[in-house]
């Protein structure tokens, strides 16, 4: 009797290991995420790529960005200046460790920090957060190895000196993008950044609520867990599990089917009819997409081109061309979203008449005469449909024959590729700030002015916003000054509005808690969950 | 025989010397530079500055003279070393390895399975000339021949996954997972029109011959017929596709593998096209054009097995 109970026993206790062995990944608090790209590097020292936009899951930030914009401590537990602003004092969080228990130091943030500015390393946006520290220039040259600016007073402090005053400091280093890392696994003797050092099977030790378990970068597949030691709150999830789905329709089905739950970045022309308005909509961003003049290229070196071509386009509906059903509102100024966008700013208006009186007025008379307009940055369906707006808008209204558009600079043939006159991209600020935002927009100094603009220069402008980067967040004039810089880059027509932007969720209805921040993070990712019910 | 297999791969090393200077010329003066691509390629406010791609360069080794480049880049490979991805700094051979298998196992089990499938429904057609099966078959080849396999493949993942339910074909499980099965399909189908046409002509051509006729005329069983007298002649021209069966399915991965999710050369092929990578490109170029020489090798001496009259003129050649 008790034999064939046993048997019995076994036998039930067998087919349910089978069968809950067969059940799929998801049967758990397990997040699924469909990401775009094959990635080879995993470093979190790169400053950019699809990569850098997981970076909160298994990085610790300096500081963070709350949900309602809150500058909140993370592994700094202050950053204080001093009367001029040049002089900082970061205090790491004596809670901060390392997934394998060790204390974050501040050897670990300077050692991290210059790493990130050496050349070799190629991180995309290390200026942004650490351009005014002391000795910076040479380092990201290669003129040095280290900024003098980056000083280790104690262990658990660290001094930092800028070359310029900069009363948002501590906002521009509360980004995930330069988390401290512990120094001794990352760099070699000679200071360059070791390779694959952040691969679970090389020991790398990590700050954030997750840990990678395992990278098969030839699958294409990363696999983070919880981290033991995370200094923060215990994370719900069990598991995140990173997929390369480069396809977007294969992308879209999974999602559909609930055998993904979110995608690093997903836009196609249906893509709200597929997924749902929920799946691409999000809170307003600082950023806003912009069709940009580059003032060096006939035929826009002629202001009353730009003027024509601008005044071409109806605003409204070059905005809906592209996203007939939203979530993305339509642009005007190049401020958005920060304290300071201008509330009387004076629209680009659509005006056919004024627009063929400029070109008439301009120096090449009439549209036979200009040269082939090209555009760059028409890299998806959806900025295809906004170009083919505009090239339609300039044939009806100006007569304008001539144009091509490609989704980069490269695609064009040699000759052409240093002829390009309109560049498709978005501008945009990682800090509540307006001077900040124009700063990397339209002073002359700035990649989008450089690269975009064809090196414009409004001396101006610039005055302007060099003289408001330096006074106080509560000094009016710092708003004041970036409002007047706004307005007086407006006459020199160097752009077509297009969207502002806003943070898609770019997930699925049953993921909780997955607000992300200007800088395409999670902000708080041991908060986000599975709702289990409502996925399929 | 030995000395023919020598001659074409001494011939072959002077045509890879002269197609990887030409690619690396292409990608190092037309692509793009890939320091400059990993700041313009990304959205907003990167911080590009000329001076920095300079020393991001010169750290690189990548302001060094053209040929100087190349020729570095030629001694390590000669010592089979194909350097590291500019991009991710992550070794090629690495990357290669763990590529080249995937790609060779779908590519090899497609071609198997198209060369068999193509001869018997080219054999079926041409014995059913003008019947609705030879019409149904050869309208079918048409077809195939007609999509392309970047429609093809999503096409048939939507069917299969919105209209049947089937769950989505995705990722790489082994070559007798069943995911493979769809891709598989995808990436066989269009060559297989090409099978279908050649085999179909060719036993056209065979059976008006004297020979058929006489086989049939004593009284041979059909398929007898087909199977001794018909086959050897039609396998001769349909092995001359196989070369071009193989460039056709190294093309169609590197279409299909991102559609899948196979981790082949195809995908990688994408990407490091994208990023300007030329490490990797050069290292995929060289491994194509091994397969392809070696696919046409291959056909080369399979002739004479097949057809007595090639290896009196190859030996004649020799």
């Amino acid at each position: 009797m008790m034999k064939g109970f046993r048997k019995y026993l076994m036998i039930g206790l067998a087919a349910t290991a089978l069968s809950t062995a067969g059940l799929p990944a998801w049967a758990d608090q397990v997040l699924n995420i469909a990401h775009p790209v094959l990635e080879q590097s995993w470093s979190p020292l790169q400053g950019g790529g699809h990569v850098a936009r997981w970076q909160s899951l298994w990085w610790a930030a300096p500081m963070y960005f709350d949900k309602d914009g809150k500058l909140t401590p993370y592994v700094l537990a202050s950053a204080t200046h001093d009367e001029g602003f040049k002089t900082w004092t970061l205090t790491i969080d004596p809670k901060a460790v390392f997934s394998d228990g060790s204390k974050i130091t501040a050897q670990d943030i300077v050692g991290t920090w210059n790493l990130c500015a050496r050349p070799a390393t190629k991180h995309a946006r290390v200026n942004l957060f650490l351009g005014d520290v002391e000795g910076f220039n040479d380092v990201v040259v290669g003129k040095a190895k280290d900024m003098a600016g980056l000083v280790v007073k104690d262990d658990q402090t660290v001094t930092v000196t800028l070359a310029t005053a900069d009363p948002i400091f501590d906002q521009k280093i509360a980004t995930a993008l330069i988390p401290p890392v512990k120094i001794s696994q990352a760099v070699d003797e000679s200071g360059a950044q070791k390779a694959d050092w952040w691969r679970p099977e090389n020991g790398v030790v990590v700050s954030g609520p997750f840990m990678p378990e395992s990278m098969d970068l030839d699958q294409g597949i990363v696999t983070l867990v919880p981290n033991p030691h995370f200094f923060g709150p215990k994370p719900k999830l069990e598991k995140v599990v990173i997929t390369t789905v480069s396809d977007p329709i294969t992308a879209t089905l999974m999602l559909q089917r609930g055998d993904m739950d979110a995608a690093t970045e997903l836009i196609t022309p249906t893509v709200i009819q597929d997924l749902g308005a929920d799946f691409l909509g999000g809170p307003a961003l600082a950023k806003g997409q912009q069709f940009w003049f580059d003032a060096s290229k006939p035929p826009m070196d002629d202001i009353n081109v730009r003027k024509a071509l601008t005044m071409s386009v109806n605003p409204q509906e070059l905005a809906l061309a592209a996203f007939p059903d939203g979530p993305f509102t339509v642009a005007d100024q190049i401020l958005n979203k920060v304290p300071g966008v201008d509330p009387d700013y004076p629209k680009y208006t659509y005006d056919p008449e004024a627009a063929k009186a400029a070109l008439a007025a301009s120096k090449y008379k009439g549209s036979d005469r200009l040269p082939k307009i090209m555009f760059v940055g028409i890299s998806t369906p959806t900025h295809e449909a906004a170009a083919q707006y505009i090239a339609e808008q300039w044939r009806k209204v100006l007569g304008i024959q001539g144009t091509e558009m490609k989704p980069a600079i490269e695609t064009y043939a040699g000759p052409d590729q240093k002829s390009v006159q309109v560049f498709r991209d978005d501008v945009g600020t990682r800090v509540p700030d307006a001077v900040s935002y124009l700063m990397g927009s339209i002073h002359s100094g700035s990649g989008n002015a450089l690269n975009k603009m064809g090196g414009y220069k409004n001396p101006e402008v610039d005055k302007l916003l060099d003289e408001a980067s330096v006074k106080g967040v509560d000094d009016p004039d710092r708003i004041g000054n970036a409002q007047k810089a706004q307005r007086l880059f407006r006459e020199d027509w160097m752009y077509i509005p297009y969207y502002y932007d806003v943070m898609s969720k770019w997930a699925m209805p049953w993921v909780q808690s997955f607000d992300k921040n200007d800088d395409w993070q999670v902000i708080e990712p041991w908060n986000v969950s599975i709702d289990e019910e409502k996925r399929p | 025989m030995g000395r023919y297999i020598i001659n074409r791969l001494v011939r072959w090393i002077p045509s890879v010397f002269i197609l990887l200077l030409l690619v690396y010329a292409l990608v190092f003066f037309g692509a793009g530079d890939p320091i400059k691509l990993i700041f313009l390629q990304a959205p907003g406010d990167v911080a590009y500055d000329p001076a920095r791609v300079d020393a991001i360069r010169e750290a690189a080794g990548l302001n060094r003279p053209f040929l100087l480049q190349f020729w570095d880049y030629i001694l390590n490979v000669a010592q089979g070393n194909f350097g590291n991805s500019l991009v991710s700094g992550r070794s090629v051979n690495a990357m290669i390895s763990a590529a080249v298998p995937v790609t060779l196992k779908i590519g090899l089990t497609a071609i198997v399975l198209v060369s068999l499938l193509g001869i018997l429904l080219g054999v079926i057609a041409a014995l059913n000339q003008n019947k609705w099966l030879d019409n149904l078959i050869v309208g079918f080849a048409l077809v195939i021949w007609g999509i392309p396999v970047f429609v093809a493949g999503p096409l048939i993942t939507v069917f299969l996954v919105l209209v049947l339910d089937f769950d989505v074909p995705y990722g790489w499980g082994g070559l007798f997972s069943p995911k493979v099965i769809v891709p598989l399909l995808v990436i066989g189908l269009n060559p297989m029109a090409l099978i279908i046409r050649q085999a179909r002509a060719g036993v056209l051509e065979v059976l008006s011959e004297d020979y058929v006729r006489t086989a049939r005329a004593k009284g041979i069983p059909n398929y007898q017929v087909v199977m001794r007298h018909i086959m050897r002649p039609v396998l001769t021209p349909v092995v001359s596709q196989i070369g071009l069966l193989v460039i056709a399915t190294l093309n169609n991965s590197i279409l299909i593998e991102k559609v899948f999710g196979l981790p082949g050369l195809g995908r990688m092929t994408e990407t490091a096209i994208k990023s300007s990578d030329y490490p990797v490109i050069l290292a995929i170029v060289l491994i194509f054009s091994v397969v392809v020489m070696a696919s046409n090798l291959l056909v080369d001496i399979s002739y004479p097995l097949l057809d007595p009259r090639a290896a009196a003129k190859k030996t004649e050649d020799e």
